[in-house]
């Protein structure tokens, strides 16, 4: 987070690489800029330790050998259980379908587009828990969820920044 | 629907009547402009009543983006707001960049048009839907990212990109601005109180469609063409280390850093307010624009004070131009000016002009309502500029511009205003830049460098210089040869940018952008294919609109020059002493160059 400069350039390039076109509701990674803070970060799917998006009742998402999510469209009823449940805003539901990061089969665009290391994709260690999030993201729509947990993780790096000056 | 490149629909919108009408965007009409400022000259000039106040609501306000606005072009970042300025009113236009222009490409809108005037003060909600009118009372006087975050939280959407006005702009000083993206300004020009004298707090966008163009896969690899040269130029460390800031030290160096108002070229306290010491001191980590990959801007926290910025013109107006050595002082204004809505570089010019007018007895504290202003009285700037962006007491005669103000003083106050058609010239001396001096005197919007950006003269690039503009002086900055067909490529290539709506300091000043490069993007973008000579011709057709677009307000080709100063006073230090600039000479060779009479 404190390399991110807000740029979008790992969002561009996931809808160009998906889609042939560039827009952020197409985009499986989705930066938050908040100018009141200074703070900029993506958000996208973390691989967390709940896995809160497998209370599926379809089945339609899966975990693949990488340990990314796996999305069945056909299986997928569009319920928006799944958003509802992830707790950082990572899912997106559309009228079409479910836009979720896949890890482009292990060689994220995201993260080639990124120029300013703020990306990293680490196939091994310990899986992220998002536990402390689902209270505070309760009932909020995906974009106030992502706005929440990008402000949280901000506040520290706020205090570094200060503590460094 | 979106057709390739384009979003496909044009907005209109009637404030007093609150309403809008939608309509296809006319390709033919829009080809051979292909879009940003120079579809928005072209809709001035057919639509525009030239005899309108510019603060009435006849006045419109153009807001306009390009085929590659907002796709996987590098700082595809940037959109023209357009109108007859209330600074100077001729032309008046300011890009700027951030998030706004990519956004406002997702509605579908290639321009907003805006007529009319609210009752009370409200904003424009834009989606992809279209309009909602909403009062906002609570926001009087609301500064820019409390105006941002109250639209983005009355809406539930972080994803709303907010230009507003802030207390400048709703006072109607003819030099306020409009910011985005918490701290990304059109700046020049007054384009601000154009929307603060309709009442219009706001434009937020949120849009829902998609950056199409026709040919992903050739787009795709001419910006990885671009992306690569981008990343290997010779400044790209610098540029991403120091944005634009660098210049502090680079213009000093060479003796035409704007020092007590343009009295030297010299800064003797240099180093304290640098790019470099702001780098070191003060900067917490990079920001960019969308989509790029040079991220120049930066963060900063100064006690109490934090922003994104300030770029070199903010920070060179509120130090060396007005003789203050307090980096702290100008980090602040900058978080200030952004804030309030004023642009630094007239801001500046106010101060600047009264600090030497009183040194030499020209205005007195009485001329100024009490106001006595010496070189780095900080105190006195701040509380000036407080008094400035509220019209209070001194401030509403200044809130005129520095141009105006002085018409009811002698003529050695008025010759003092540094200005060019009542625009108030950039922090770059032209005494030691003659191809930017040109480029003061010719601008269509007045005094300003960014419609010819002529970094070539300072690139030292001889060989290239003669091959190009037919002499190895045009890469001689302190020579005017050569300096006409400098400025008249380089307007082209300025105005390429602002129609694709790429950033200047990438396409013009590091060089990326040519004909060639820009007939394959728009190609790739629109399916139409375009030929660099094809989109030569197009721009010189504009630059000629715009000169008609002038010549109906009333400007005369006498009004292309310089201020005396810089044409009879040679600066007495450095690299660059005993030099003026020989302005007539390269006007009338510019002219000729563009068949005008």
């Amino acid at each position: 987070m404190s390399r991110c400069t807000g740029c979008r350039r790992c969002e561009t390039a996931c809808a160009f690489f998906r889609t042939g076109t560039v827009s952020r509701h197409l985009a499986r990674i989705t930066v938050v800029n908040l100018y009141e803070s200074g703070i900029d970060a993506p958000v996208v799917c973390v691989q967390c330790a709940e896995r809160y998006c497998l209370v599926c009742p379809e089945d339609a998402l899966t975990i693949g050998s990488l340990g990314q999510v796996i999305y069945s469209a056909t299986a997928c009823t569009l319920c928006g259980l799944c958003e509802q449940r992830c707790p950082i805003g990572a899912i997106k539901l559309t009228e079409h379908t479910l836009i979720i990061c896949d890890l482009c089969g292990g060689k994220p665009r995201c993260v080639e587009a990124c120029t300013e290391g703020a990306l990293t994709h680490r196939p091994s260690g310990d899986p992220v828990s998002l536990e402390k999030y689902t209270e505070m993201s309760k009932g909020k729509n995906p974009d106030q969820k992502r706005k929440i947990f990008v402000s949280e993780q901000g506040a520290s790096l706020r205090t570094r920044w200060r503590d460094g000056h | 629907m979106a057709i390739n490149g384009y979003g496909g629909r044009i907005l209109r919108v009637d404030l007093t009547e609150r309403a809008f009408q939608i309509e296809p965007t006319d390709l033919d009409w829009m080809k051979s402009v292909i879009g940003g400022r120079a579809a928005n000259s072209k809709r001035l000039l057919e639509e525009l009543d030239f005899s309108c106040d510019p603060l009435g609501p006849e006045n419109m306000l153009i807001m306009g983006i390009g085929p590659l606005t907002g796709t996987l072009l590098p700082a595809s970042a940037y959109y023209t707001v357009t109108a007859k300025s209330p600074l100077t009113g001729i032309l008046g236009d300011s890009a700027a960049g951030g998030h706004f222009a990519a956004e406002m490409k997702l509605t579908g809108f290639d321009q907003i048009i805006i007529t009319g005037a609210f009752e009370s003060l409200s904003y424009l909600l834009i989606s992809t839907d279209g309009v909602e009118f909403v009062e906002c009372p609570h926001l009087i006087n609301a500064p820019i990212i409390e105006t941002t975050c109250a639209i983005r939280k009355a809406h539930e959407d972080t994803a709303i990109q907010v230009a507003a006005i802030g207390p400048a702009g709703e006072h109607c000083v003819s030099y306020s601005t409009i910011v985005s993206s918490g701290n990304r300004v059109n700046g020049r020009t007054g384009m601000g109180a154009v929307m603060g004298s309709k009442k219009l707090k706001a434009i937020a966008v949120r849009g829902w469609q998609s950056a199409k163009v026709a040919d992903p896969p050739l787009l795709l690899s001419e910006v990885r063409a671009l992306e690569k040269i981008i990343m290997s130029h010779p400044e790209y460390g610098k540029r991403h280390h120091m944005g634009t800031t660098m210049l502090m030290q680079d213009l000093n160096s060479i003796g035409i850093l704007p020092t007590n108002h343009f009295q030297e070229g010299m800064c003797p306290y240099v180093e304290r307010i640098s790019g470099e010491a702001l780098a070191e001191k003060y900067k917490v980590k990079n920001k960019s624009c969308f989509n790029c990959n040079v991220h120049c801007s930066r963060y900063y926290i100064c006690g109490q004070h934090e922003a994104e910025g300030p770029e070199f013109e903010t920070l060179c107006s509120f130090t060396s131009r007005v003789g203050n050595d307090d980096l702290a002082f100008a980090l602040k204004m900058n978080a200030v000016l952004n804030q309030m809505g004023l642009d630094s570089i007239s801001t500046g010019e106010v101060i600047g002009w009264i600090m030497e007018c009183q040194e030499k007895g020209i205005l007195t504290p009485e001329d100024m309502g009490g106001l006595s202003l010496t070189w780095g009285d900080t105190d006195a700037i701040g509380d000036l500029v407080e008094k400035i962006a509220y019209r209070q007491g001194i401030g509403d005669l200044l809130a005129e511009g520095a141009w105006r103000v002085s018409q009811r003083f002698s003529g050695k106050a008025r010759e003092l205003v540094m200005q060019v058609k009542g625009l108030d010239i950039i922090c770059g001396d032209p005494r030691g830049i003659k191809a930017y001096g040109l480029t003061y005197a010719i601008s269509s919007r007045g005094a300003d460098h960014l419609r010819a950006e002529p970094y070539f003269e300072l690139t030292n690039r001889k060989k290239e210089a003669l091959a190009r503009f037919g002499t190895v002086k045009a890469a001689d900055r302190l020579s005017e040869e050569g300096k006409a067909p400098l400025v008249t490529y380089s307007e082209k290539i300025a105005l390429l940018c602002d129609s694709v709506t790429m950033c200047k300091n990438i396409g013009l000043c590091m060089d990326v952008l040519n004909f060639e490069h820009a007939a394959t993007l728009l190609t790739a973008a629109t399916g139409i294919p375009y030929t660099p000579s094809q989109l030569e011709t197009a721009m010189e057709q504009c630059i000629d609109r715009d000169h008609t677009i002038n010549t109906r307000f009333g400007v005369t080709r006498d009004e292309d020059t310089l201020p005396a100063r810089f044409l009879t006073e040679p600066l007495t230090r450095g690299p660059t002493r005993g030099s003026t600039v020989s302005i007539r000479k390269m006007v009338d060779e510019y002219y000729a160059l563009h068949h005008w009479e």
